[in-house]
């Protein structure tokens, strides 16, 4: 169809001069042009959150810095996705997200797999400067399909969202405030429901080892045995 | 951009019951919440959400004089702490606990209202203002 590629909004994204269509976010319009901005709570089927603030860019005549994922784009947007302001700012707000993360990466299992991790690394963010109180919480493994491990948890809503919006279990919530925000089931039960049989979505899209699988140990022991020959 | 959800009818009456519950119980019992969920056809989870998330909604019983001590920052300049201490030390309670007879609970509030005449505290509907360590002892020897 003829008018879907009709493309009306033009901007500049890094001194370039990109076009997008009606209602698209920066963030989609960066992607589209290859530009990559690191985002932790975005995902692209949901709707947007703006929780995580990692995907903030400079907008010409904006006030503040203005997140990526949830800022329509609108005609003659001057946008830097990378300049040294934003950097920074988005150094410090990863350095905050780890200063109360419990962050023990060596002994996490989803470590290889971990999305703050990864993006930390990419930002060479390394020791946080900031000494905060962290959050610990018991490790929920009372559900043989869904293991939950909060203290792990960067609020990024991304479990809710999923079990809302695509599984329509919506077993999620979000509840207290401020530093005690946490993601409960039901009245901040342990998480054992019947429903996330055959479901796990959550885990797939968890961007820390806050959600993982249980282990079953008889999976570890498949394959060859180790030998060390001396 | 997908289209961003709208709160319906059943997210904005939450409150609303939630609070008659705290009128009427002095605290929101599980399954009244549990009920809420059930009749609204929404999560139990999002209205445990709303209920942890105010700080005059709570979700186990106090006592019969709740008193709630501002910790904003206004109060929290003109010394609120001395204030939380000595209703501390008078009680031998800290933030959050009930004294065992039953007849105070403290809790740390935002603001309420009352920056120029800070410190403040409430105790139920009641507020204090100006307060000294002084004043605490005679406020709280008049609650019954």
């Amino acid at each position: 169809m003829m008018w879907m590629d009709v493309e009306n909004i033009t901007l500049t994204i890094n001194d370039s001069s990109v076009s997008g269509r009606e209602g698209m976010t920066i963030l989609e319009v960066a992607k589209e042009n290859g530009i990559d901005i690191p985002t932790l709570c975005y995902i692209p089927e949901l709707s947007p959150t703006g929780a995580c603030r990692i995907c903030v860019v400079e907008v010409e005549g904006s006030r503040a810095l203005v997140a990526a994922c949830h800022t329509p784009i609108a005609q003659g947007m001057v946008i830097r996705t990378h300049s040294p302001k934003v950097l920074e700012t988005r150094k410090t707000i990863v350095e905050l997200l780890m200063a109360s993360h419990c962050g023990f990466c060596m002994i996490c299992e989803k470590a290889n797999i971990c999305d703050l991790r990864k993006i930390a690394a990419d930002l060479e963010v390394g020791l946080p400067r900031f000494e905060t109180e962290k959050r610990f919480y018991q490790i929920e493994d009372v559900s043989p399909y869904v293991q939950r491990d909060m203290s792990k948890c960067v609020l990024c809503w991304k479990c809710i969202r999923a079990c809302r919006e695509i599984a329509k279990k919506n077993v999620y919530g979000t509840a207290y405030r401020g530093f005690d925000a946490k993601v409960v089931v039901d009245c901040d039960q342990p998480l054992n429901k019947e429903v996330c049989r055959d479901c796990g979505i959550c885990i797939n899209y968890c961007p820390t080892g806050a959600l993982t699988r249980p282990k079953k140990l008889g999976e570890e022991k498949k394959g060859k045995p180790l030998v060390i020959s001396s | 951009m997908p289209e961003v959800k709208k709160k319906t009818k059943e997210h904005e009456s939450v409150l609303v019951l939630l609070q008659e519950a705290q009128e009427k119980f002095g605290y929101i019992p599980e399954d009244f919440m549990a009920n809420v969920a059930r009749s609204l056809d929404i999560s139990l989870s999002e209205v445990f959400g709303v209920a942890t998330f105010y700080s005059f909604l709570t979700c186990k019983p106090l006592g019969r004089n709740v008193i709630r001590v501002c910790k904003s920052l206004p109060c929290c300049l003109k010394d609120a702490q001395m204030i939380i201490e000595s209703v501390e030390s008078e009680l031998r309670i800290k933030p959050g606990e009930t004294t065992t007879d039953g007849k105070f609970s403290l809790t740390l509030t935002n603001c309420v209202g009352a920056c120029d005449k800070a410190p403040a505290m409430m105790i139920n509907d009641d507020t204090y203002t100006d307060l000294t360590p002084g004043k605490i002892s005679q406020i709280l020897k008049k609650c019954k």
